[in-house]
C-alpha cells in the first residue's frame, strides 16, 4: 500500500489534475473515434448506390433531302435518372411506305407514355413493344411501319430491344461495334448458306434482300432484346441512331472522326457534320442519339 | 442442363484442316483441333479423334493433355473442355480459345478448373473465327440470343459480313448453361 500522507497537498492536487485531463482526454478520444467510424460507414453506405458511371446525352434530328422527317427520336427525363435510370430510343419510319413520319412519332409517344420501364424486365418491355406494333397493324396492316432501337442504361449496365435495321453502336477502346442485328432477309441467306458450306457472296447481291422481316407495325413482332444486361465501362460511347447516319458514315469513319476527350455534345455535331460533309443527294434523314459513359466525381 | 452447338465451316479453302469433337461419356467433352500449321493436317487429326474416342478420352484432362502432347505433332493447336458437375475443366495448347460471358462481362476462359454459374455461355473457337469478331459483339450476341444454335448464326452473320465466309476454316463451338 502507498501511504498517501507523504506527499505534499500541491503534489496530490497536480496528480489529480493529471488524472482528470487524462479521463478527459480518453474519453474525447473515444467519442471522436466512434463519431468518425459512424460517419465514414454512414458515407459509404449512402454514397455506394450514388458511386456509378453517369450519362451525358446529345442528340442531332436533321432531315436529309428527303421531304418528311420520319426519324423520331424520345430520351426519357434526366431527373429520373437516379430511380429508372435513361432510357434513349430512336424510330425510322419505313422508305416506301406511307404515314412514316406519323408512325415513328407514334411509337416515340407511345414508349413515352409506358415510361418508366423496369429494368429486369426485359420480357415486359418488349411486350410493350410489341403491343405498339400491334396497334398500328391494326391501323395500317402492313401499309406503313417502322423500325426502333432502344437502350435502357441503369447502374453502369444496358439493355437494349431492336426491330429493323436501325442501329445501337458501342464504342470502346476505339473501336466500334454495331451491338443488333439487322432483321433483314440477307441474315436469312446468310444462315441458309453457311448451313450448306457455301460461301455468302449471293446474300449481298440482291439488293432485295435488305428487304426488313421484322418491324414496328408487323402482327406479334419478335423484338431482339438482352435477355441479360451488357455491362458498361468509363468513356464507353453508345450511339442509338437511325440508319441514315451508317449509310454515309460507315462505323469505321465515326470511330476516326471523334476524339475520346469530347464530351457527348461534341461526338455528337463531330458526327452530324461528318454526315453533312458526305454531300449525298439522296441523304436519308439522319438522326442519333449519343451517350458518353463518364464517371461522376462528389 | 447443357446446351451446345457447332459449326464447321470450310471458308473456300481446299480442305478442313480444323475438326470439331464432341465425346458424351462420361461427361460431355468438346475438343477444337487446329492443323493450320501442318503439313498433313488430317492424318493429325485423324489421331486427335482416335485418342479421344479411346479409353483414355475418358482419363483427367491433364492426363489427355499428356497423351496428346507427346503423340501429335508439336505444331498442333487444339483444345478440350470437359463439362463438370460445378464447372468447366478446359485445356487448350496454341490459338485456340474459348471466351467467357458472365454478368454482362466477356472474359477470356483460362486453363484450368472454372466453376460456373446459371445461364453462363462459352464459345470455343479457333483464331480464324474469332479474327473477324470484336468481344463487344460476342458479347452482345451472347445477351440476345435465346439458343446456341441462334448465337452461332449471329456470330457468323458478322464474320459473314466482313469476309463472305471466304476466309479460310471457321471452326466454333458455342455453349450454354441452362438454369
Amino acid at each position: 500500500m502507498y501511504d498517501f500522507s507523504l506527499l505534499n497537498q500541491e503534489t496530490i492536487r497536480a496528480l489529480i489534475v493529471a488524472l482528470v485531463l487524462f479521463v478527459v482526454a480518453f474519453v474525447s478520444f473515444v467519442i471522436i473515434a466512434i463519431f468518425t467510424l459512424f460517419k465514414t460507414n454512414y458515407y459509404t453506405t449512402k454514397h455506394k448506390e450514388k458511386n456509378h458511371l453517369i450519362c451525358d446525352v446529345a442528340y442531332f434530328h436533321e432531315r436529309g433531302k428527303r421531304e418528311d422527317q420520319e426519324d423520331s427520336l424520345y430520351i426519357s427525363p434526366m431527373d429520373k435518372f437516379d430511380e429508372s435510370g435513361l432510357v434513349a430510343a430512336c424510330s425510322d419510319g419505313m422508305g416506301g411506305l406511307l404515314n412514316g413520319e406519323v408512325v415513328s412519332k407514334f411509337v416515340t409517344d407511345s414508349l413515352r407514355e409506358n415510361y418508366p420501364y423496369g429494368f429486369d424486365s426485359q420480357a415486359d418491355n418488349a411486350a410493350v413493344i410489341t403491343d405498339i406494333s400491334n396497334q398500328v397493324y391494326e391501323q395500317y396492316h402492313l401499309g406503313a411501319g417502322a423500325t426502333l432501337v432502344m437502350v435502357h442504361i441503369f447502374d453502369d449496365y444496358m439493355n437494349f430491344y431492336s426491330l429493323g435495321d436501325s442501329n445501337i453502336i458501342l464504342i470502346r477502346n476505339n473501336k466500334a461495334t454495331l451491338l443488333n442485328y439487322k432483321q433483314n432477309y440477307v441474315t436469312l441467306m446468310i444462315r441458309k448458306l453457311a448451313e450448306g458450306g457455301l460461301d455468302t457472296a449471293d446474300a449481298y447481291k440482291d439488293t432485295r434482300a435488305k428487304g426488313l422481316i421484322d418491324f414496328v407495325g408487323n402482327l406479334n413482332c419478335n423484338v431482339q432484346m438482352t435477355s441479360r444486361p451488357m455491362r458498361l465501362i468509363e468513356n464507353d460511347i453508345v450511339i442509338v441512331s437511325s440508319d441514315g447516319v451508317t449509310d454515309s458514315m460507315p462505323l469505321n469513319r465515326i470511330v476516326n472522326h471523334i476524339h475520346f476527350d469530347q464530351n457527348a455534345t461534341g461526338i455528337a455535331r463531330t458526327i452530324k457534320y461528318g454526315v453533312k460533309a458526305r454531300k449525298n443527294p439522296r441523304q436519308d434523314n439522319y438522326s442519333a442519339i449519343v451517350i458518353k459513359m463518364k464517371r461522376s466525381f462528389v | 442442363m447443357i446446351e451446345y452447338y457447332t459449326f464447321k465451316h470450310r471458308g473456300a479453302d481446299e480442305e478442313y484442316k480444323d475438326e470439331v469433337f464432341l465425346r458424351l461419356v462420361p461427361t460431355l467433352t468438346v475438343a477444337i483441333f487446329n492443323g493450320s500449321k501442318l503439313d498433313s493436317p488430317q492424318s493429325q487429326s485423324l489421331l486427335f479423334s482416335e485418342i479421344l474416342s479411346s479409353e483414355e478420352g475418358s482419363k483427367s484432362i491433364d492426363y489427355l493433355n499428356n497423351v496428346f502432347e507427346e503423340c501429335l505433332d508439336k505444331e498442333s493447336e487444339y483444345l478440350i473442355l470437359r463439362v463438370e458437375k460445378t464447372g468447366i475443366e478446359s485445356i487448350r495448347r496454341g490459338s485456340v480459345s474459348a471466351r467467357i460471358v458472365r454478368q454482362g462481362q466477356i472474359s477470356l476462359l483460362p486453363n484450368g478448373f472454372f466453376g460456373l454459374s446459371a445461364d453462363d455461355r462459352i464459345v470455343c473457337a479457333t483464331s480464324n473465327f474469332f479474327k473477324y469478331l470484336s468481344e463487344d459483339g460476342i458479347l452482345a450476341d451472347a445477351l440476345v440470343a435465346d439458343s446456341c444454335s441462334e448465337w452461332m448464326n449471329m456470330l457468323i452473320r458478322r464474320i459473314s459480313d466482313q469476309t463472305q465466309l471466304r476466309c479460310g476454316n471457321l471452326s466454333a463451338v458455342t455453349l450454354k448453361l441452362n438454369s
